[in-house]
């Protein structure tokens, strides 16, 4: 009888250890996943919002640009466009925002436009113009606009790029700084489909 | 142990803080000039803008403290920068404050207790994106001996 209850007390001491290990097993395991990402850079390509919109129709949106004209997606409709999000203190969109304007002059004759739309928070307009001027590019700098942002989906951070094909879907979509070459095999991707 | 997972977790979200303040309490002798060191720390994979970034429209890091009752701030110090290259980038370099960094504020307190309040500015990148610029509120503790 001594020794029935004695082997009952060991397994049910055991099934409380395995219990009460696989407990603070998977605390440890969701304290991992939940420290991790504050102990590194972001990686953007990690955000939910990376591909929101890829293989949708580009949201409409009408912004002033910095002579104060009124400038909607849908005037370049049956052109493919690069829809650019910047802002004044982002050294990797400056980065890239010659090589675009770059991209735009290489391939005005298919019908490229490059839009960049201002991030910039309460920035005067002939700031922003100052600094697009000193940045080296020409094509139309679109004002922020928080709808746009919204309809966007954009995280916190920038760049963010929307590349839309002649039929106006997002054909890709991008976060960070890329290199030359891939900015061109994006542009080249939206000029090459949605023709009719 | 709770506090700091608190912590992590909501820089994990989307709109996180890049940037730790690390001093709570210094003690000076009071009625006097004094250099206290504020330190901060710039969390690992980001970099921030020096006080003197090389670019002007790059957005510097700068402390703005208020003067609390009995208490004069006289300057601020701020280290030099470090310098950074984004992977890109083949021409420019960055002035950027990456890791830990203090910054030095002479100031002259009351003796006894009393708050020093401020806000750091800071904008804040990483190897490929940027984040919108940021305030970090200052709170520290003074004694004056």
């Amino acid at each position: 009888m001594l020794l029935i209850a004695g082997v009952t007390l060991i397994v049910m001491a055991g099934t409380h250890n395995l219990r009460h290990r696989q407990m603070v097993m998977q605390k440890a395991q969701q304290s991992e996943v939940q420290l991790s990402p504050a102990s590194s850079g972001s990686d953007p390509s990690e955000d939910p919002a990376a591909k929101a919109l890829l293989g949708k129709p580009a949201p409409s949106f009408t912004l002033v640009d910095l002579d104060g004209k009124k400038v909607s997606l849908a005037d370049y409709k049956g052109h493919p466009v690069v829809l650019n999000f910047w802002a004044t203190y982002c050294g990797p969109c400056k980065l890239e925002m010659p090589w675009f304007q770059d991209l735009q002059n290489k391939y005005k004759d298919k019908g490229l436009v490059v839009l960049g739309l201002d991030q910039d928070d309460g920035m005067a307009v002939k700031e922003v113009a100052a600094a697009s001027k000193r940045v080296g590019v020409t094509y139309p700098i679109l004002m922020p606009d928080d709808k746009v942002s919204k309809s966007y989906q954009l995280s916190d951070y920038i760049p963010e790029t929307f590349y839309v094909d002649k039929s106006g879907k997002i054909v890709e979509q991008t976060i960070g700084a890329h290199s030359k070459d891939e900015l061109e095999a994006d542009v080249q991707k939206a000029i090459a489909s949605g023709g009719l | 142990m709770v506090a700091q997972e608190i912590q992590l977790g909501s820089a994990s979200g989307p709109h996180k803080a890049h940037v730790d303040l690390l001093s709570d309490a210094v003690e000076v002798k009071a009625g006097e000039a004094q250099v206290v060191e504020l330190r901060f720390r710039v969390q690992d994979g980001f970099h921030i803008n020096s006080h003197t970034p090389k670019d002007e429209l790059l957005i510097p890091t700068a402390l703005q403290l208020n003067a609390a009752s009995g208490m004069k701030i006289v300057d601020e110090q701020y280290p030099k920068g470090s310098t950074f290259r984004l992977p890109l980038d083949k021409t420019e370099t960055l002035d950027v404050y990456q890791g830990e960094f203090r910054v030095s504020v002479r100031l002259v307190a009351p003796k006894g207790s009393s708050t020093l309040t401020g806000a750091l500015k800071y904008q804040a990148c990483d190897n490929a994106v940027c984040y919108p610029p940021k305030t970090l509120p200052v709170v520290v503790a003074v004694t004056g001996r």
